[in-house]
């Protein structure tokens, strides 16, 4: 049951930039409960939202002071994972793209293409004529077994899309 | 107990045909190496989204089931010989399962005692077991906690009437959906890293050499204390709120170690190690239920995929489940334990006959896959392309904290306990004010006084269990 | 030139046939029901109690589905999205329609909306547990003097028919009680139950679900409830509070005139249904027909009188 996600050890940059993010995410957010008509509605969020800033200032004070070389570095090690950045932004963007479309395009045609393209970026091992054969076809299967199942099985009104109307 | 109408009702063909198929694409599903229990009951449970109650929970508690075990098969076949832990994890799950029908329906009768106080202890104690299960940094798990807490804030407040924190966006008004949100922050970062590096080609190294159940049972025997603690331990933490598998993989192998007999080598594929941790998981569920069907809040992170599957249903959980839909409940729980005895020949025919094939499953296949099941499961929630995309962004928020340290679990774990928490605090406020016994209301009750002690307690553990040398060095987060 | 007028004449003519053509013969397919809330709430029930009298009567499908999100305001922001032939139609709820736009914004106007019938309320409520001292309104308006602030009513929201049918009372009985917020009427009869509060501010249809757990003080009609034959009215006792929570059905505002105007009457008719007002009324229910062309003077009113109890209780300024 283990999680894929790699870990970098926390005198990274990337811990720095993300800890003042969250802190900047939390500023806004107790800027935002000052207007809330009733005050119930703040309580909650604006204490909340000074504990997040006050925790992620902290993460980031360690941060500078392990740079400083004033606190000791932890011990876990940097697990550096390579890996083709190309893919993964290209799998976001294709996701996105499918979300943001369907609208227009309705949720079977944008599915069908989608699918193919995530073949095509997740795809590391050669193309061999039975691959390029099998695989899209499976991927056929799926993605229209999965659409009779939820769209006529189980009445899932799923997007039909304004070109197709 | 009114239990043998509803057991009749569990044992019909189809309800029976439903157990069995929630168990097996459970089983498969997290199987699949890189993917996470958490993870299949998230891309399937939207199945259940069109289906009348029994029948959906039927098919959610075994899909949850079938997906704890198949989680455990990469440490099964690939380290030690898959049959002992298979009846271990059986035998754990009877355990989870039997104390839900057991403790469950007495303490929903106690449930209505439990007021806006108490649910808010409640959701600050599920939240103080970050510290329990934050790998890394306390900080920034504890930061992760806050940050759910503060965007389960997002859109309309059920206390009043007021928008927050849509920052001008009119997608945001609607708020963000726990489903959505838990299918996100599970399954996409999941997905980011599958899709970055080529497939692992896994080596199976033990050929599985048929059932020697013989054997499995005597590995069994020898361990038999050993495999009642961790069931137990792990139908405890199943109980608690918002701790699931992971943490009662830890509390169990700790305790096993700590117990470990000369002759018991941990960390070296130990049988006994492999009982503890993973066969605790499947304690978990039946545990897990407990405060999920009685007072509505999720025991576990499938547990919540669950409750905001079961809202979508229309079925109210807290005290009056028990009585307004008690034949559902009873039918369901005997299900759950037929779900669990089923898993044992499925789980064994499937690791003999399938599992190479589905670990040699290609990637280029996965990967779309999962993908694509996460946005038609997430559209089915409510019906909502905007909760798609707020699924994708989240997920890749995940993705970018989990590289630097802050892990998804405390977020979730935040996200699911803010409402909870926000709500029993400002109902308790306004009460107590009313009352104008505010400390009373506070810390007067004699059960909100059990939980705060619990709380107390589990913010203290990781140190106790570090002055007792407990924590191991290797720990999984779901 | 003469042809070319017979030519637009005719075009128009055989418009004018294609619409009322159209609405004569609508419902042609099955009709989207979107309900902007979860399943199992008023909304909900009350639609699945139309749909087989639908189908029965006109021969369509109607295919509920949900929608929710922000108290009903997702889906009645995206209404005039939908084609506007009348085979989309929404449900509507006051107070919200008018108290949401009114508050914030939330992405739609009340003029957006196109109301084409109210068909039911639910009428506000006093419910207390059968165990409760109070056996008659007049012994809570009594503890209320007594101990001011500490007599709590349990309800759904804030700024809801709950809400306001407790502000509005206090001021007519010259109290003040204190008004806990939970989400929705599930968790709020369960804190009834639980003793954690005095009394609820729920509904007619709430009191029917509680059954014998419960009892009501008072209800917010004209007349007595046939299903609670022994709950007096707050008229009867002297204070003139007849609210509740209304529901209707809405179209996207490109739907023709004669469409609307069919769609109106069709409700109407399943209103007219003996056998469909004895279900909505076994379940707590009150009927009210307001059809398409009174529409404008009900909301008016209604406006009027939601957003004048919303400012006394400081939710609008």
């Amino acid at each position: 049951m283990s999680n894929d996600v790699q870990r970098a050890s926390s005198s990274d940059a990337g811990t720095a930039i993300v800890a003042a993010l969250v802190t900047l995410f939390g500023v806004a957010a107790i800027n935002d409960t000052y207007d809330y008509a009733d005050f119930d509605s703040a309580v909650f969020p604006r204490t909340v939202a000074i504990l997040l800033v006050i925790l992620s200032l902290a993460v980031l004070l360690r941060w500078l002071a392990q740079r400083a070389g004033f606190a000791a570095a932890p011990s876990s090690e940097t697990v550096e994972n390579g890996g083709s950045w190309l893919r993964r932004i290209a799998l976001v963007v294709v996701m996105l793209c499918a979300g943001f479309a369907m609208p227009w395009t309705g949720f079977l045609l944008t599915a069908l293409v989608s699918f193919g393209l995530l073949l095509v970026i997740a795809m590391h091992d050669p193309w061999t004529p039975a691959r390029l054969v099998v695989y899209p076809l499976v991927g056929v299967a799926i993605v229209l077994g999965f659409y009779f199942l939820f769209a006529k099985l189980l009445m899932v009104p799923l997007p039909v899309g304004s070109w197709f109307r | 107990m009114s239990g043998f109408e509803a057991l009749f009702a569990a044992l019909t063909p189809l309800n029976l045909l439903l157990a069995l198929a929630g168990v097996i694409s459970g089983t498969v599903i997290g199987a699949i190496p890189g993917l996470t229990a958490t993870m299949a009951v998230a891309v399937l449970v939207p199945l259940t989204f069109g289906m009348p109650p029994a029948p959906a929970l039927i098919l959610m508690g075994a899909i949850y089931t079938g997906a704890i075990y198949g989680g455990a098969y990469s440490a099964i076949l690939l380290n030690t010989p898959g049959t002992p832990s298979a009846i271990a994890t059986t035998l754990d799950g009877l355990v989870g399962a039997i104390a839900l029908l057991t403790l469950a329906p007495p303490l929903s009768r106690v449930a209505l005692a439990f007021g806006p106080v108490e649910y808010f202890w409640l959701a600050i104690f599920g939240l103080s077991l970050i510290s329990a299960i934050s790998e890394g940094s306390l900080l920034k798990g504890l930061a992760g906690g806050a940050l759910g807490l503060l965007i389960s804030c997002i859109g309309v407040a059920e206390v009043s009437a007021d928008v927050r924190l849509t920052f001008g966006s009119q997608t945001l008004v609607a708020g963000i959906n726990v489903v959505a949100a838990l299918i996100g922050l599970f399954c996409i970062p999941v997905l980011i890293d599958l899709v970055a590096t080529p497939g692992q080609h896994l080596q199976v190294v033990a050929e599985p050499r048929g059932f020697r159940l013989g054997e499995a049972v005597r590995v069994i025997m020898q361990r038999k204390f050993n495999l009642l603690r961790s069931s137990i331990i792990g139908t405890i933490v199943g109980i608690l709120p918002g701790a699931g598998g992971s943490v009662a993989g830890i509390v169990a192998y700790s305790e096993a170690r700590r117990a470990a007999r000369p002759g018991e080598h941990y960390g070296k594929g130990e049988p006994g190690g492999v009982i503890a941790s993973e066969s605790a998981n499947n304690a978990t569920v039946g545990g897990g239920f407990i405060p999920t069907l009685v007072l509505g809040i999720p025991g576990t992170p499938p547990d919540a995929v669950i409750l905001g599957a079961l809202l979508v249903q229309g079925m109210r959980t807290g005290p009056t489940l028990f009585t307004d839909y008690a034949l559902i409940v009873y039918t369901f729980i005997w299900s759950l334990l037929i779900a669990t005895i089923l898993m044992l020949p499925a789980g064994l025919l499937l690791g003999r006959y399938a599992y190479k094939s589905i670990i040699t499953l290609p990637k280029a296949l996965l990967v779309p896959s999962v993908a694509f099941m996460t946005i038609i499961g997430t559209y089915a929630i409510r019906n909502s392309i905007s909760d798609v995309v707020i699924m994708i962004v989240l997920g890749v928020i995940g993705w970018i904290l989990g590289r630097f340290g802050f892990a998804a679990a405390p977020i979730v774990l935040g996200l699911i306990l803010g409402p909870i928490a926000e709500q029993g605090f400002v109902q308790a406020w306004t009460i107590g004010s009313a009352q104008q016994d505010l400390v009373g209301m506070f810390f007067g009750r004699p059960i909100s006084i059990a939980i705060i002690a619990f709380t107390v307690f589990s913010l203290l553990s990781p140190l106790l269990m570090r002055r007792w040398k407990l924590k191991p060095e290797v720990a999984h987060v779901e | 030139m003469a042809r070319g007028r017979r030519f637009i004449l005719g075009c128009a003519a055989i418009a004018t046939a294609a619409f009322t053509a159209a609405a004569a013969a609508y419902p042609t397919k099955s009709v989207d029901y979107i309900i902007p809330f979860g399943p199992g709430g008023e909304s909900d029930i009350t639609a699945r109690l139309q749909q087989p009298f639908f189908k029965q009567m006109f021969g369509q499908d109607l295919v509920v589905s949900y929608k929710p999100g922000g108290g009903g305001a997702v889906g009645w922001a995206e209404l005039n999205k939908h084609p506007g032939d009348g085979h989309t139609i929404m449900g509507v709820n006051l107070p919200h329609i008018v108290l949401q736009p009114a508050e914030k914004n939330v992405g739609y106007k009340t003029e957006d909306l196109t109301v084409v019938y109210w068909f039911h309320f639910t009428p506000d409520a006093i419910v207390v547990k059968a165990d409760s001292p109070y056996k008659t309104l007049q012994d809570l308006i009594d503890d209320a003097k007594k101990n001011p602030g500490k007599v709590t009513f349990s309800g759904s929201g804030k700024g809801t028919a709950n809400h306001l049918a407790q502000v509005r009372f206090d001021k007519m009985a010259g109290i003040k009680t204190t008004y806990v917020a939970f989400a929705g009427t599930g968790p709020s009869n369960t804190a009834l139950l639980g003793g954690q509060t005095s009394a609820a501010w729920g509904y007619t249809t709430s009191a029917a679900s509680l059954g014998d757990q419960a009892r009501v003080l008072a209800v917010a009609m004209e007349e007595r409830h046939p299903s609670f034959p022994d709950a007096p009215t707050f008229k009867e006792l002297g204070y003139d509070l007849v609210s509740g929570a209304y529901r209707g059905i809405a179209v996207p505002n490109s739907t023709p005139e004669d469409i609307r105007k069919k769609l109106s009457d069709m409700i109407g008719k399943i209103n007219a249904d003996p056998e469909f007002k004895k279900k909505m009324l076994d379940g707590g229910y009150a009927m009210l027909d307001v059809p398409y062309e009174k529409n404008a003077e009900f909301m008016e009113k209604q406006s009027k009188a939601f957003i004048e109890a919303a400012k006394e209780a400081g939710i609008l300024k």
